[in-house]
């Protein structure tokens, strides 16, 4: 199994990509796509695995650079991570790398090596880096036929094979062969486009090891960091002196708050970046003269946080009520159970039974104001909006 | 009043003004003057309408074109400038992006032309609420000589569509001569109108065919530092 290193894929794959497959990366153009592909021999890397990185459309040292860029060190793997000098010959210049194409336009030279390397070279990732440039120097039949034989040839030789590949408007029969037939697996990345494209998403087209998801996940791409899923607005809501901004604050790489005499009265509004996940979180005010503007902070949420007082369970039905207000309701929620630390508060277990929540809500204990369990908390609701276990 | 203009009088008065989804071709000899008056354009917009700019350079760096901006006492408003700088990579130098400088590592890497061209697209357009853009691509000639007729059609395939879809207008710089008839009607298919540019016994005529009912005449323009005067009708 190589494993992507893309946050959730993983998951969706079964554990990643089984040795022997083929998988690419199918990008709209003007998508930061290529990334991914970095990002999967990075992780290769990582885990101890070799590495083989074909360069087509630009200088090898800038590739090496781009990996820099997200702070990921490859200087240490320098005796697992090959690079195919694909480009260089294409304009003249010379090149210092140890496997060259010497005519890149030309399909046989290309095949030469990439045959050669894959009998060569023990079990390994190997990552084109723009099959599409590939495609334009060689022309869309010869480089498909290419193609077959080098995921014929990985597979024997137990090597995963990935592409790189910008949909620019090709004839229709390559862009349906390369989406339905040519690989095993194919991952779609997209923009989200209203007029112009102003967010990235992506997700499995394709996937013959594993029952299909046909989840799309937003990212975004974070230098240092690479790729992290994108949730664009978390709410965290709840009675009065709950603790929302407190909580806010607490787990929020980031936040600010508009508030006065000790409460918030417009919103509380949070970044946070952790493990493999990048979000905006909004607190609403809990006082009831401000309901009316709750339900226009609340729109477009994709989960909530529902932070309610331990200790005050006659504020459960106001927190419930929240829910309402927000017009949440149907969207996945944790509760988030404040002020574990004051005596008296209840357990989750209590609070659960007092509320009557529905099974499968989740109850987190946490002390806000010294971030004991906020993240727990964040991972809990951020299984439930990707919808993992 | 349209969006979009060029900001030479005689030539917005022939053709009134620019429709908002337009793509132009600007076309002209080596040496006629094109960098001057696609400067010219870019300053008009960014400046005088307001616009939102992005340059996709491939022969000049951006620091060197915003060195020329300078020099020549034109202020340009930075918060509307984007270019897309596709040499300094290729030279070696240290490249460093920043709010107005976006990096591509080639001219031959479209993928990546294009994601930098759809990132200041989605920051003027949704960060900074700019509606009116302009793209400059400067020049297809360069690209071409890395890529073939095929690839840089499918590449102006996408972008002369987002342009339509975003209301903006996109002008594309190609020197001509340096090209095959087949290859520039091959491009034409995408485009709305061109600037052309001829030189005869050592002047500079300009007109503009395709944004008007009928062809602009000849213009005879000279270029003064940073000015783009119209000596006469032809």
């Amino acid at each position: 199994m190589v494993e992507t290193g893309i946050p959730k894929l993983d998951d969706f794959l079964d554990g990643g990509i089984p040795a022997g497959k083929s998988l690419v990366y199918y990008n709209q153009p003007g998508i930061e796509g290529e990334i991914f592909g970095l990002q999967t021999i990075y992780t290769t890397l990582k885990s101890g695995g070799n590495g083989v990185f074909i360069v087509s459309s630009t200088i090898p040292d800038i590739i090496k650079g781009q990996f820099r860029e997200f702070g990921w060190d490859i200087e240490s793997y320098n005796d697992k991570l090959f690079f195919v000098d694909a480009y260089n010959p294409l304009i003249g210049a010379p090149t210092t790398e140890k496997y060259v194409v010497s005519r890149p336009d030309n399909i046989d030279d290309f095949n030469k090596i990439i045959t050669d390397l894959i009998k060569e070279l023990p079990p390994s990732t190997i990552v084109f880096g723009s099959l599409s440039t590939i495609m334009d120097l060689c022309g869309e039949k010869e480089t498909i036929e290419a193609v077959k034989t080098w995921n014929k040839m990985a597979m024997l030789y137990d090597h995963v094979i990935i592409y790189n590949f910008t949909a620019w408007p090709y004839s229709q029969e390559t862009l349906d062969l390369i989406k339905n037939n040519l690989f095993n697996a194919v991952i779609s990345i997209g923009g989200i486009a209203e007029r112009v494209i102003f967010g990235q998403y992506f997700g499995i087209l394709k996937a013959d090891w594993t029952k299909e998801i046909k989840k799309s996940m937003l990212f975004r791409v974070l230098r240092p960091g690479g790729i992290k899923l994108y949730i664009p607005k978390i709410l965290v809501t709840g009675a009065f002196d709950a603790g929302k901004s407190t909580f806010v604050h607490a787990l929020s790489t980031r936040a600010i708050s508009v508030d006065r005499l000790g409460t918030t009265i417009a919103l509380d509004h949070g970044h946070i970046d952790y493990k493999g996940f990048s979000a905006d979180i909004f607190g609403t005010p809990g006082q009831e003269r401000f309901d009316p503007i709750i339900k226009l902070l609340s729109g477009e949420s994709m989960g909530v946080f529902l932070v309610v007082d331990s200790t005050n369970p006659a504020d459960f039905v106001r927190a419930k009520h929240m829910l309402e207000i927000t017009k949440t309701y149907g969207l996945p929620y944790v509760v988030v159970a404040n002020k574990q630390d004051v005596p008296g508060a209840l357990t989750p277990g209590e609070i659960k039974e007092q509320f009557n929540l529905p099974h499968d809500v989740p109850v987190v204990p946490v002390v806000a104001k010294d971030k004991i369990g906020v993240f727990e908390a964040f991972e809990v609701l951020i299984n439930k909006i990707t919808g993992g276990t | 009043m349209s969006d979009y203009t060029l900001g030479i009088k005689e030539l917005d008065d022939a053709i009134g003004g620019i429709k908002k989804g337009s793509n132009i071709m600007l076309i002209g000899p080596p040496m006629s003057g094109k960098e001057a008056i696609l400067n010219y354009i870019v300053y008009h917009g960014a400046a005088k309408n307001e616009n939102a700019v992005i340059t996709v350079t491939t022969r000049e760096s951006a620091a060197h074109i915003l060195e020329w901006f300078k020099e020549n006492k034109l202020i340009l408003p930075m918060p509307r400038i984007g270019i897309v700088d596709c040499v300094t990579k290729t030279l070696g130098g240290a490249a460093v992006e920043s709010e107005n400088i976006k990096i591509a590592s080639s001219p031959v890497d479209l993928t990546g032309i294009g994601v930098k061209i759809s990132q200041f697209f989605e920051e003027f357009y949704m960060k900074k609420n700019t509606r009116k853009i302009q793209l400059h691509i400067n020049s297809l000639s360069t690209i071409l000589m890395y890529s073939n007729i095929q690839t840089v059609f499918r590449f102006l395939h996408v972008f002369t569509g987002r342009i339509k879809a975003a209301g903006a207008i996109g002008i594309y710089v190609i020197d001509s001569g340096m090209h095959d008839e087949q290859a520039i009607a091959t491009l034409k298919q995408l485009f709305d109108g061109m600037i052309e540019i001829k030189s005869e016994n050592d002047k500079n005529y300009i007109r503009v065919i395709g944004l008007s009912p009928k062809p602009t005449p000849w213009f005879e323009y000279e270029i003064e530092g940073a000015n783009v005067k119209i000596v006469r009708g032809m």
